[in-house]
């Protein structure tokens, strides 16, 4: 048994002017000459919230390292700072920190030095659920989520990242977005601002 | 002899405008429904295809034809071909009797613009808009499908208690102008100086509500009922097939039944009537392209208004359909049927 809760019946002149039709059909008639709220999207693209979890890439050493933290691990991890090249110290954090850790391919390359550099850093976008906790757990702000979300590749080598890859997304969103205000939620004049400004190829 | 090979030529060039008409318009129809869908919903609809989607119609055409032909297993082949066939002949040849403008001459020949003015022009219409009934049933029949067959059954239903209400709402105006003849009709209204629709409102009220649930359209589209029987009695067709049905149902029957209605109520191709007065026509500029114009407003005019209701309305139950056909409209068409035959003799003079 249904329990109507509120029901007013109509009367009898709504009943034969059909006043509820009338009410419903103005409704869509003003809306219909409004302006539309689209995007067309293969033309037309908005740009996603900063905190947009897209591709990952690798920020490059450009003087706004996280400090101490930077020179702490690069002492540590005896690694050799190379200006305009990834931040990454190879501590495998990322790799620890991702639920599913066979994506990383990571590997140092030792110099005549004696220090070391990163010298593999591949990640197989396929498996990535884009969880950010890679990003969390990296302690030198190296490795970070772009705003690049159109990931439809024509072959499945595509969806492999390797280091020149996640660099230029770096340097590409550090020109682009660095320095930007960090908001969850964007306000219109923001979305309007289309996305042609990202010029990243990366393949 | 020469007489004869002239007038075939007349009808044949009258029947090709008429085919170009029915199916060209019907084609462009699902632009402008799509187009009036999305400004509804604020969107743009079509877009890229074209300016402002101006050739839709044709790419969707072009893919359709070039579709795979699909055909339901252990589905009757004859029938299921039958029944395209039976739905789109007598859809298209309910124009063979709307009248679209007055007699004009052409060379020193008069010219109706009508295919056929059979007296009996109306009694033909609902004839051939009862056949529609058959084409859904079949199709639903034999493509050896539960939703088809549901959908065809619950189209079936609603058109059989559609069909009494319509006929005796179509019972008022012939009363008044005294004949069967679509062209007479309108004849009648143009000399008794009155739009049929100024006396016969509720006639046109149970007409409206007859031709949404004739052609399937909301609040009646219960046979298609998307979201539960995907698409009703077309589920199993593919490609043209496919979209020849909605062709059909949604825009060349509502484009002849809306075509009537104007005929009926509006006076056809006369332009706006002050009752017993006479007729106002802002468009005499056009001379005697008016008249076509007129009609052709009218029936564009009455057409949104019908793609308007789809737009906003939700979809009754099939017994809520059912009741309002009986219940409502049925007794509401008796009884404009007996007001109409007092005031009849008024409206003779």
């Amino acid at each position: 048994m249904v329990k109507r809760v509120f029901q007013r019946p109509l009367n009898i002149i709504e009943r034969i002017l059909f006043i509820d039709f009338i009410k419903g059909l103005t409704v869509t008639l003003k809306q219909a000459f409004r302006r539309t709220i689209t995007t067309h999207y293969p033309y037309e693209k908005l740009t996603p919230p900063k905190r947009f979890r897209g591709f990952l890439g690798h920020k490059v050493i450009d003087g706004r390292e996280p400090q101490p933290a930077f020179n702490e691990w690069v002492e540590r991890m005896k690694i050799e700072v190379r200006p305009g090249h990834s931040r990454c110290v190879v501590c495998l954090l990322c790799k620890r920190a991702c639920p599913v850790p066979q994506l990383f391919e990571i590997e140092p390359e030792k110099l005549p030095n004696g220090k070391r550099v990163i010298g593999v850093f591949n990640m197989n976008l396929m498996l990535c659920t884009f969880c950010g906790l890679c990003v969390d757990a990296c302690p030198v702000d190296c490795l970070f989520n772009s705003d690049i979300h159109e990931t439809a590749s024509y072959s499945r080598k595509d969806a492999i990242l390797d280091l020149k890859a996640l660099e230029e997304i770096g340097r590409d969103w550090q020109r682009r977005r660095e320095k930007e205000e960090d908001k969850i939620w964007s306000d219109d004049e923001h979305r309007q601002r289309l996305w042609y400004e990202n010029d990243v190829s990366i393949r | 002899m020469m007489e004869i090979a002239i007038n075939i030529l007349i009808i044949l060039i009258k029947i090709l405008v008429i085919l170009i008409i029915a199916l060209g318009i019907g084609a462009y129809l699902t632009l402008v429904e799509r187009k009036v869908a999305a400004h509804i919903q604020r969107r743009p609809g079509p877009m890229v295809v074209g300016w402002h989607g101006l050739l839709q119609p044709i790419a969707d055409g072009v893919k359709l034809i070039t579709k795979e032909d699909l055909f339901p297993r252990y589905g009757n082949r004859f029938l299921y071909n039958l029944a395209l066939i039976m739905a789109l002949v007598p859809a298209v040849l309910v124009f063979a009797v709307v009248p679209f403008g007055p007699t004009i001459e052409i060379g020193g020949r008069e010219i109706k613009p009508i295919l056929t003015d059979v007296n009996v022009g109306i009694l033909l219409v609902f004839g051939l808009g009862s056949l529609a009934v058959y084409a859904i049933a079949l199709a639903g029949w034999a493509s050896n499908s539960k939703y088809a067959l549901i959908g065809s059954m619950r189209k079936a239903g609603i058109i059989i208690s559609y069909e009494v209400a319509i006929t005796f709402a179509v019972m008022g105006p012939l009363m008044l102008a005294g004949t069967l003849s679509t062209f007479e009709i309108v004849q009648a209204q143009i000399d008794q100086k009155l739009w049929y629709f100024w006396i016969q409102p509720v006639a046109f009220v149970v007409y409206m509500f007859s031709l949404l649930a004739e052609t399937g359209r909301v609040p009646f589209d219960i046979q298609e009922a998307e979201a539960e029987l995907v698409t009703g009695f077309t589920v199993e067709y593919g490609g043209i097939k496919f979209g020849l049905f909605p062709l059909v149902e949604w825009y060349v029957e509502v484009l002849t039944l809306s075509a009537i209605a104007v005929v009926l109520f509006f006076g056809g191709w006369s332009p706006i009537n002050i009752p017993f007065l006479g007729f106002v026509d802002p468009l005499f500029f056009l001379g005697p392209f008016a008249p076509f114009v007129w009609f052709v407003l009218k029936v564009a005019l009455l057409l949104l208004f019908v793609l308007w209701l789809h737009w906003t309305l939700p979809r009754y139950r099939i017994d809520q359909i059912t009741a309002i056909a009986w219940k409502v409209m049925l007794p509401l068409a008796l009884l404009n049927l007996v007001i109409t035959a007092v005031i009849a003799p008024l409206i003779w003079r």
